[in-house]
């Protein structure tokens, strides 16, 4: 496929996430170190599951219920780790809010905590992509392509960078999702992110009907753009909630 | 809201089947996503070699792997871009005669697959890439355009700037069904391309004659003391073999022509004065493909005539007391030049240590026993002696006659040729006949006027195209008719004759082991003399590398060369069951050490058997490389020698994998960079509202 394809697809799977760095990220060492830690968060994460997973394989491919347990118990894991995520975090910023106070500096803006929630999600997302996608794009940069049966009309190099930005934009925006929902209370927030995670998950179980990635993955893009969605509306809300608190 | 999008995801899980027919392939790492990717063909080349004047055989036309869509070939078939033609062996002359007449169209050749298949080889009726008229420079009389092959269409001897592969039968189906594929085009963006890798250092260095490629070591001559393995993946028999500065040569093996006396030749004695009756065969096959190179019926049916009539006359008593002496000589490299018999007769003039108990003087007369494979017809085996109208062989012709009386309850015939054919066919009598036009010989042959193998020099001439009873009966009257040579008419009577038996599961178990791939040299004969890893069997003559010796070490010898010479020491060797662990003082003694690779150190048995280096005259090592010597009148043959080498090349491969188009790439590329720069620009959106809105008062 050449190296104007394989560009091509490590483009679609991480272009979005390096536009973000590049104009977000980059600016602020904090959101650097944020992004690279959750990102390592979620690298130990698959490591410790495939470890206890690792006695399960190889799974058997002419079923699809093992793998949704294998989903089902790594999303619940991750869940779980985000939390502690939070956690970690909450401390972090009392810490530096005690430090701001010290040093007679502003505390943590909303924006920042917001900034630092996204380059959470970012980090999440980025190594979900490097992982699922781009570590198996060696191939694409040779001269041959190569097409799954079960999804014969598009490169499977292409689904698979298809299917990491979707992910992408889940991991991303959910995190934000989850830090407003964490510090505002609010349960049904709180249960919107595992179940959307949960939900993308299980969408790309589809893809093992034959021809299934036509309906999988518009299916996953919707969860997408509806994370995308309800975060867009939630800091809205909280934005303008702030800034009215903040002027009266 | 997010009940809406609940409904919408179970109403698709219930009205999707989730179809899971058919198991996935199971790929555990990338790299099994690349070897997935890419389809590794077997299949046999067709390499480059070079001679005095050129160039024959394929290669790839430059420094660079081929890669071209695979098209199947039909008579009308019209090529727009270069292209890899699939081509089944009914059409193999139609294209070859298109491609040497149609220049537009040789032009878009990219690379040639040729099918394989045990069907095809029913439907046809004969083809053979030989000359009409095989090595017609060597032969001893004028008549050069006497076709002994008629259906030679010579496509092998013309040079082409095109790899050729011959598939095999497994192969041929998959290419099959990737060419339909890529005729109904279900994707209009994707095609299924042939990678041919068959780079030849000749080709890459520029020497394009023998001498310019020897002195560059770009190429090795011809002989029969290497055979040249090349590095074919997933080929567990092949070594990788190239250009000596950047690579290691890969397993080189030697072999030889061989022979033995029986009885064994006293070397101590004084009294070596006997006359030889020398009985000759060759053992080396050619064929456009040079790993497939079988040559059943010609000669490896007269190899295996040669051995077993030696067996035969191995239980017979009383050989010492014979007034002639036995001699038996497998030749190789004979389809290239004669290279086994002319650098013998060399060897004897020169009384070198390999022909060490022969001389030239004492040899009475040659009885070379060419193919015998098809001598079968409607019961009756018949064959034909074939001898220069000039030399005096009648004794031997009476000896075949009272030879044949002995098996007339057998169906055993043999005739003169036809006095109308302009002398001796196509065989090593030729060498002889060149060197000394008194010699007095026969050619022994299943043909009279043109062959009767209608697969010669072919990769077809296999076990399918002989018939073992020929085999047989044409043992049993060599080993008659040379019992009645030796024996001079002393003492020979009619029981004698008729208690020379050739045992036939002997010749259908070397038929078994020399030309079929199950057992193939894996087969208990072959097993108990030698160890080799190789199965299926090749007799392509292989090329020579480094010096060449008498004396070489077994392990530098190849497969076939090895079994013979241990076969022939073991059938010759005298007296029968006195044997004794090999050891220092074996050869002192005047034996050989034989099993040396299946039975711990090995048996020495007291025998008379050589091996005799095999490569052209005009060649000489000297100092590391390979001179070519200039002609000398003395040489006549060598004057004409065209001096065959073979070109090295680095690897040899052929794959198969999915593309796509240019143009697909590039828009992928677009794509991604489109997803990025809006990706960028709603960002930046994003940021300037939010902006806005928090400095909103």
């Amino acid at each position: 496929m050449t190296v104007a394809a394989g560009i091509g697809y490590a483009l679609v799977a991480l272009g979005p996430s390096l536009a973000l760095f590049v104009s977000v990220i980059s600016k602020k060492p904090f959101l650097i170190l944020t992004l690279l830690s959750s990102t390592l968060v979620w690298l130990i994460s698959l490591i410790i599951l495939s470890g206890i997973w690792r006695a399960f394989l190889p799974l058997n491919s002419a079923t699809w219920w093992p793998f949704a347990i294998l989903l089902f118990t790594s999303v619940a894991f991750q869940e779980g780790l985000r939390l502690l995520f939070w956690k970690v975090y909450k401390r972090l910023e009392d810490i530096m809010d005690a430090f701001a106070d010290r040093v007679s500096k502003p505390r943590l803006y909303l924006t920042d905590k917001m900034q630092i929630a996204l380059a959470g999600g970012l980090g999440h997302g980025v190594a979900h992509a490097v992982f699922f996608c781009l570590s198996l794009l060696t191939p694409a940069f040779g001269p041959a392509t190569y097409f799954v049966d079960r999804c014969s009309q598009i490169p499977f190099f292409l689904v698979s960078a298809i299917i990491a930005l979707a992910f992408v934009m889940v991991h991303t925006f959910s995190m934000v999702i989850a830090f407003n929902s964490y510090a505002e209370g609010n349960k049904v927030d709180q249960l919107f992110v595992p179940v959307v995670h949960l939900a993308a998950g299980m969408m790309t179980l589809i893809n093992f009907a034959s021809g299934g990635c036509i309906v999988g993955i518009p299916l996953l893009y919707l969860m997408a753009i509806l994370t995308l969605m309800h975060c867009g509306r939630m800091v809205s809300r909280r934005l303008t909630e702030n800034h009215r608190q903040g002027s009266s | 809201m997010a009940m809406k999008i609940v409904s919408l995801f179970l109403l698709f899980i219930f009205q999707f089947r989730l179809s899971l027919s058919g198991q996935m392939s199971s790929m555990e790492s990338v790299p099994d996503l690349q070897k997935s990717m890419y389809m590794v063909v077997d299949g046999f080349p067709c390499v480059r070699l070079v001679n005095l004047s050129g160039e024959i055989g394929c290669s790839n036309p430059g420094r660079d792997k081929v890669v071209a869509p695979i098209i199947k070939y039909k008579n009308t078939t019209e090529l727009a871009q270069p292209s890899a033609i699939l081509l089944s062996m009914d059409d193999v002359q139609g294209f070859f005669s298109r491609i040497s007449n149609d220049s537009s169209f040789a032009r878009n050749v990219g690379g040639v697959l040729v099918e394989s298949g045990v069907e095809i080889q029913h439907k046809l009726k004969g083809f053979s890439p030989a000359q009409k008229f095989p090595q017609a420079e060597f032969s001893p009389y004028h008549n050069t355009t006497y076709e002994w092959n008629p259906i030679g269409s010579g496509i092998m001897w013309k040079s082409y700037n095109f790899p050729v592969f011959l598939l095999s039968e497994s192969s041929t189906s998959t290419l099959q069904e990737i060419a339909m594929k890529n005729e109904k085009t279900e994707r209009a963006y994707t095609t299924n391309v042939a990678e041919f890798d068959v780079v030849m250092q000749t080709t890459k260095v520029g020497t394009h004659d023998s001498e310019s490629c020897l002195k560059e070591e770009t190429c090795l001559p011809l002989g029969g003391y290497s055979r040249k393995k090349m590095s074919f993946a997933n080929r567990s028999d092949v070594y990788s073999y190239g250009d000596i500065t950047i690579l290691l040569r890969g397993g080189m093996l030697r072999g030889g022509s061989v022979w033995s006396a029986l009885p064994p030749i006293d070397r101590l004695s004084s009294n070596q004065s006997k006359p030889i009756i020398l009985a000759v065969a060759s053992m080396d096959a050619q064929s456009f493909f040079r790993d497939k190179s079988l040559g059943a019926d010609s000669p490896i049916s007269g190899m295996i005539s040669l051995l077993a009539a030696v067996d035969a006359l191995s239980h017979v008593d009383g050989l010492d007391d014979l007034n002639r002496q036995l001699v038996f000589l497998v030749f190789t490299g004979e389809a290239w030049g004669y290279l086994g018999s002319r650098r013998f007769l060399l060897e004897l003039d020169q009384q070198s240590d390999a022909v060490h108990g022969l001389k030239s003087t004492l040899m009475h007369l040659v009885m070379e026993i060419g193919s015998t494979g098809r001598g079968l017809n409607q019961g009756n085996k018949t064959f034909f002696a074939h001898t220069e109208v000039s030399s005096a062989s009648n004794e031997t012709l009476d000896a075949l006659k009272l030879a044949q009386e002995s098996l007339k309850s057998d169906g055993v015939t043999i005739s003169t040729a036809n006095s109308s054919n302009p002398g001796v066919p196509p065989s090593s009598m030729m060498a002889f006949l060149r060197k000394n036009s008194s010699t007095s010989g026969i050619v022994l042959e299943d043909f009279d006027t043109i062959f009767a193998n209608k697969f010669y020099h072919s990769h077809l001439d296999d076990s399918a195209n002989i018939n073992s009873s020929a085999i047989v009966a044409a043992a049993s009257l060599v080993a008659r008719t040379l019992y009645v040579l030796a024996s001079d008419n002393k003492n020979l009577t009619s029981s004698a004759l008729s208690a020379i038996n050739v045992n036939a599961s002997l010749v259908e178990e070397l038929i078994s082991c020399m030309l079929d791939c199950n057992p193939g040299l894996s087969c208990e004969l072959v097993k108990s003399y030698i160890s080799t890893t190789n199965t299926c069997p090749n007799h392509y003559v292989g090329v020579v590398l480094g010096e060449p010796s008498s004396t070489p070490h077994p392990n530098q010898v190849d497969d076939i060369s090895r079994f013979v010479w241990n076969f022939l020491a073991d059938r010759t060797s005298t007296p029968k069951g006195d044997t004794s662990v090999c050891s220092q003082d074996c050869g002192k003694k005047g034996g050989v050490c034989i099993r040396a690779e299946t039975d711990g150190k090995g048996v020495c048995v007291i025998s008379t058997t050589r091996y005799v280096p095999a490569y052209s005259t005009r060649l000489k090592f000297d100092s590391g490389t390979w001179q070519l010597l200039p002609p000398n009148s003395s040489d006549p043959m060598g004057m004409l020698d065209p001096v065959w080498t073979e070109s090295n090349w680095n690897t040899i491969g052929l794959r198969v994998y999915t593309v796509q188009d240019a143009a697909y790439d590039r828009l992928v590329l677009l794509g991604g960079i489109t997803v990025t720069v809006l990706a960028y620009l709603a960002i930046l959106l994003t940021r300037a509202y939010i902006t806005k809105a928090l400095k909103q008062d």
